[in-house]
């Protein structure tokens, strides 16, 4: 099968078949909602992980920092919701100049100085009440509009908004990855003088990669704040959005482009229906266990892995 | 004049690896850089590609500051360097390690030069190689050069690609060095320890010892200076 047919089977189901099946299900389309919400960030994060070279813990500030700029411009200045969206992926990508700062750190400092910025962040939302409304958090924030008969608002509705910015933030990704920037990214984590010297500026290349990175992540934030229609500082630069979203990346395959979204998707639908159900508290722990295992078998993944089994099928096939 | 080095001075703590070396390079000039291990030639070549900072001292290229400039500036301003011990672009095929230094130094691709390039330094049949996995040290030496050409230098410094290499394949090495000249007429700055590889490329040389300039002029010249002969053989005693 040629990549294109597997696309194209890909946006049949995602876009035709899985509404048709679950759209009458609003509880399980909540439950994908939420795992493509997790997917978004996962891709972010995994986008800066691997082109950028840089292990994020603070995914959370740029997630808030976007949910509360598309909150804020539809609530306080009027604006539609869907360019509001847009506004709040420049603002995460704003805030993330704030950070950049701790890209002169490596491996563990940056990781530990950003999720110091997410914590800053969070308390500017709970202390400046006068904007944000302070602890008590942001009610009534305006739901996806309707456009041209379809009802964005609804919990369907939300699932295509949400299907969409993924799938575009991972087409960006791709585009990326496949550019000169894409190889000069990926040559600079092992021999980052021998590019400079070849006239790479790899501190403005990283920083361009932190900045796409909270851009997504910044929209999806938005998507999320217009979709539950409430927001409050602990909710919306909660440690969970970043911890969620590294566990779906790492266990889906965060070297590839594909793994971050098939792994938040079958993570959480998993937690959510299984082990929910099993162990109504601290199901998570059984997040922990697969994580590890992940890692010890198949330490590129589950896509990796999928790809490995598909490929070798194929092989067998062809033989 | 191409480049200009004034008093360039560089000093880890208490350590001088280079002491107030001055020198010039006019366009298309060939220059040797000699002296025995320690000498500092190495740390002159990262002064001037700005992997260090002298600590004194002024570097111009074409009139315009060095100094001032970070690593990949002076990649863009005409620096090419070619490392001692090769650094391939990871992860990159051959003609990938081109394509970024072609891009991020000159702003676009050129392809038409790249194809030159690989043809010129013999790696065509391994452009689509992976470069850190898959060449032999000759092919590794030459990918060095060929990605310092690749961003469309004014001055090219070679740390030694010579070394290492037997003498057919050192004969064949300086034989597309003279291809590249020929074809792109650039300046060559080279750091070598085999002298009759220096007099048969060089039409200047100049001698570091103990970080210092210790004799400048055409290989014959140099070769038989005393004080050069002494600073290879062993210092005083000799």
């Amino acid at each position: 099968m040629t990549n294109a047919i597997k696309l194209a089977i890909f946006l049949v189901l995602a876009y035709g078949a899985v509404p048709l099946a679950l759209g009458g299900n609003p509880y399980v389309i909540g439950l994908i909602v939420a795992s493509l919400t997790i997917g978004g960030i996962s891709v972010a994060w995994a986008l800066l992980g691997n082109l950028g070279g840089m292990v994020s813990f603070g995914h959370a500030a740029f997630f808030g920092v976007g949910a509360y700029v598309s909150a804020l411009l539809t609530m306080r200045a009027g604006w539609p919701v869907f360019p509001a969206m847009l506004a709040a992926g420049v603002g995460a990508a704003i805030a993330s100049v704030a950070t950049m700062p701790a890209l002169r750190l490596r491996g563990p400092y940056f990781a530990l100085a950003i999720l110091a910025y997410a914590e800053i962040f969070r308390i500017l939302a709970t202390e400046l009440k006068s904007v944000t409304g302070g602890a008590a958090g942001l009610l009534s924030i305006p739901r996806l509009p309707m456009v041209l008969g379809i009802d964005f608002g609804s919990k369907l509705g939300g699932y295509f908004v949400i299907l969409t910015i993924v799938l575009l933030a991972m087409t960006g990704y791709q585009l990326i990855r496949r550019s000169p920037y894409g190889l000069a990214l990926k040559a600079m984590h092992d021999s980052e003088d021998a590019t400079k010297v070849v006239g790479v500026n790899s501190t403005m290349l990283k920083a361009w990669m932190l900045m796409v990175s909270a851009f997504i992540t910044g929209v999806v934030g938005a998507f999320n704040a217009h979709y539950i229609n409430f927001l409050e500082p602990d909710y919306a630069f909660a440690g969970l959005w970043t911890t969620l979203a590294i566990v779906s990346a790492i266990f889906g395959g965060y070297r590839t482009v594909t793994g971050p979204l098939l792994g938040a998707v079958v993570v959480y639908l998993v937690d959510q229906l299984l082990f929910k159900a099993i162990l109504p508290q601290g199901h998570q722990i059984v997040l922990g266990v697969l994580l590890g295992a992940m890692i010890l078998f198949s330490p590129g993944g589950l896509m990796p892995l999928l790809v490995a089994k598909f490929t070798r099928k194929e092989a067998s096939h062809a033989a | 004049m191409l480049l200009e080095l004034d008093g360039i001075t560089v000093a880890f703590g208490g350590l001088v690896a280079v002491s107030n070396v001055s020198f010039t390079m006019a366009e298309g000039d060939v220059l040797g850089l000699v002296g025995p291990n320690g000498a500092g030639k190495t740390t002159l070549f990262n002064a001037v590609s700005g992997l260090v900072r002298p600590t004194q001292g002024r570097a111009r290229l074409l009139g315009r500051d060095l100094i001032a400039m970070p690593i990949h500036a002076r990649a863009r301003a005409g620096i090419g360097r070619a490392f001692q011990v090769p650094q391939p672009l990871h992860e990159l095929t051959v003609r990938e390690n081109l394509i970024v230094a072609s891009r991020f130094a000159t702003g676009r691709i050129d392809n038409e030069r790249i194809d030159e390039i690989l043809d010129l330094l013999k790696l065509g049949h391994k452009a689509e190689a992976e470069a850190s996995t898959a060449l032999a040290l000759t092919e590794q030496k030459a990918l060095e050069v060929a990605k310092a050409l690749a961003t469309n230098p004014k001055l090219l410094m070679l740390d030694e690609v010579l070394a290492g290499l037997e003498t057919a394949g050192k004969r064949a090495f300086m034989h597309t060095l003279d291809a590249v000249r020929a074809r792109y007429g650039l300046a060559l700055l080279i750091i070598e320890h085999d002298i009759e590889t220096i007099t048969r490329l060089c039409q200047r040389v100049i001698v570091l010892n103990f970080g210092k300039l210790i004799a400048e002029g055409t290989p014959e010249h140099v070769f038989n200076d005393s004080e050069v002969i002494r600073s290879y053989t062993g210092g005083e005693a000799a």
